[in-house]
């Protein structure tokens, strides 16, 4: 049996956002729609201007600083063509414990990427404490393959390590996808394509024997970089550079006791960043995969992988030019 | 032969009851289970036929090239001051190399099984969930392998099945080669690759495979190139390498990690060990390496 709401239902829901800039005529960005309903709130602070382009800022906040069991946030995010936007966080977002592992916390965000316009979304890493179970999806859907920009990380890291937390949650997952949506590029319009899949899967309650601790081999913190579409072209090049630059494991290094003399700024600059590497137990990995870049790291900590990605995105300057350097705000 | 029809029951049974054996002694009873001369009922082979084709150690799919990121593993392992024995490193590897392809490719193989007509989305998905160059080398070369050995070798004898049941698959596989052969690309630099897991699924459908026995073979496959690979890297010697493939163990990995997967949709497989996808990109960064991966 039914009853019609006397009430017509409101169209607010509980941890929903809408996020949308659209283009003033003929070239005027503006930020159109700014909603959001609790647990999550939204902030955005004056735009900047950077290589002459007006860039909106927008701040992913949770009240408390955290979500908790039961937490649905549903954020929409779209940018219509020629703008631009940066996603930040304000620390790191925090996962509190459920007490039933099958409550999940859940965070699905979509943005929407016109031709010709750029996200860049650095976040603080997710930090899911002791008897947590989050899971997470970032869709992108590129309306132009090559010109369409994002550049986006996705990390999580142990919980809480002073109070002993190591992957002491029930369960993390957290979905990426890269969709070209397409317009003219496609032979049916209607067909969507999967550029990019990332998905990592942590669950306490694996299928066999192995604990999460065996999984991520001593590190603290993992990592993937997205970076797609022309205006992080350079940027891309710059990691799969540096990731050619590497060293290799297991040469002999005949010259230990020898200081080296280094003139050139770039390699040393290279050398020092390389060193932290080691200390801070940072190993990380950079491929091109149908088009896109796609770089997965770990550390030991968190400060570690946060200071070796600063220094990536510093030496190379795409994001600092283009989005200020605001944008680097979570990576500091 | 003898083996196939001493695991056989009926035979056993019909034997047994004969009156002329029940003067016999105990011994000589427990030696006569193989029949001389009585007709014998033989089950339908043609599965198992299959099944052993395609488990041959000799498919040339290229395997023996591959470690699967082991090789990395080890190395990156011999920097660590608090590890065991290599042989110890090698067996947490082998649990985590069959999760790890449990998690990412065994989807593929179920859904590719049970809906062939997907092969050309599920080819492109797989493509898309695969991070790493290396990973990605390694899951295409074995995957053209076998669809080379299939066109080559096992298509002009299955090729042409009437079944219902095997129809789809061998339907399937022959507009795949069309695509792959003519490079049909409908976006430039995305056209097919022929990743092994949905080729795996189909083409042991086209033979008639069950997917219980497809999939458990498509694990067991791999450990057993995980194992021949930790031959070639001297941490395990060749029986010890035959110790590790007969282990009830292994069975149960197996097993479990069929069950744990056997629903999951390839929306949701996904990497469950993030380790693993930076061991792997890393391969390319060792000094020495005898793997392709």
């Amino acid at each position: 049996m039914s009853f019609s709401n006397p009430f017509s239902l409101s169209s607010s829901r509980p941890g929903n956002g809408n996020i949308l800039v659209s283009l003033l005529p003929p070239s005027t960005p503006v930020l159109q729609t700014l909603s959001y309903q609790y647990p999550l709130k939204l902030i955005a602070p004056n735009p900047i201007t950077a290589n002459d382009r007006l860039v909106y800022t927008v701040f992913i906040l949770t009240y408390g600083g955290g979500l908790v069991a039961g937490d649905t946030i549903l954020l929409d995010v779209t940018l219509a063509p020629l703008t631009r936007l940066t996603l930040l966080t304000q620390g790191s977002t925090k996962i509190y414990n459920t007490p039933d592992r099958k409550k999940l916390t859940q965070q699905y965000t979509v943005a929407s990427i016109a031709d010709g316009s750029a996200l860049c979304y650095l976040p603080d890493p997710v930090q899911p404490f002791a008897r947590s179970a989050f899971s997470q999806t970032q869709v992108y859907n590129l309306q132009s393959r090559t010109n369409s920009s994002i550049c986006v990380c996705d990390w999580v890291c142990e919980g809480r390590p002073a109070r002993n937390e190591t992957w002491s949650f029930y369960s993390y997952t957290s979905k990426n996808e890269v969709w070209l949506t397409g317009s003219g590029e496609l032979e049916a319009p209607q067909k969507k394509r999967l550029l990019i899949r990332d998905n990592l899967i942590m669950d306490d309650n694996g299928s066999f024997s192995t604990g999460l601790r065996e999984r991520v081999d001593g590190q603290g913190i993992f990592g993937t970089l997205i970076i797609h579409g022309s205006m992080f072209e350079q940027l891309g090049n710059h990691f799969m550079n540096e990731f050619e630059h590497l060293p290799r494991m297991g040469n002999r290094k005949w010259d230990d006791h020898v200081e080296q003399v280094v003139t050139d700024p770039i390699q040393a600059a290279r050398l020092s960043r390389q060193g932290r590497e080691k200390t801070d137990g940072l190993l990380w990995t950079s491929a091109k995969v149908r088009g896109s870049v796609l770089v997965k790291f770990g550390a030991k900590e968190v400060e570690g992988a946060r200071r070796w990605l600063y220094a990536m995105f510093k030496a190379e300057g795409t994001v600092e030019r283009e989005f200020g350097e605001r944008a680097l705000l979570c990576l500091r | 032969m003898t083996s196939g029809i001493d695991s056989s029951p009926e035979i056993i049974s019909q034997d047994v009851s004969s009156s002329s054996e029940r003067q016999m002694s105990q011994a000589e009873i427990s030696d006569s289970r193989i029949p001389a001369s009585s007709a014998v009922c033989l089950p339908n082979f043609t599965a198992l036929h299959s099944l052993v084709l395609l488990a041959d150690s000799a498919l040339p799919l290229g395997s023996f090239a591959f470690s699967s990121g082991l090789e990395s593993y080890l190395a990156h392992r011999t920097n660590k001051s608090s590890s065991g024995s290599n042989g110890a490193a090698f067996h947490s590897f082998l649990r985590l190399s069959l999760s790890t392809l449990a998690s990412t490719a065994l989807p593929y193989v179920f859904t590719a099984y049970r809906r062939p007509s997907r092969l050309e989305d599920l080819d492109n998905d797989i493509d898309a969930s695969t991070p790493c160059t290396v990973a990605r080398r390694a899951s295409i070369a074995q995957g053209r392998a076998l669809l080379s050995v299939w066109e080559r070798s096992f298509k002009p004898h299955y090729g042409e099945a009437k079944d219902e049941a095997l129809r789809p698959a061998i339907d399937a596989l022959k507009a795949f080669q069309y695509k792959l052969r003519n490079a049909v690309e409908d976006i430039p630099g995305l056209g097919i690759n022929a990743h092994l897991a949905p080729i795996w699924g189909v083409v042991t459908r086209a033979m008639g495979l069950s997917l219980q026995d497809s999939a458990y073979m498509f694990l067991f496959s791999h450990a057993r190139t995980v194992i021949s690979a930790g031959v070639r890297a001297s941490v395990l010697g060749p029986y010890q390498a035959q110790h590790v493939l007969a282990m009830p163990e292994l069975q149960e990995i197996i097993r479990t990690l069929l069950e744990a997967t056997w629903n999951t949709e390839v929306e949701d497989a996904g990497q469950t060990i993030p380790a693993m996808d930076l061991w792997i990109g890393r391969h390319e960064k060792l000094y020495s390496r005898i793997f392709n991966s």
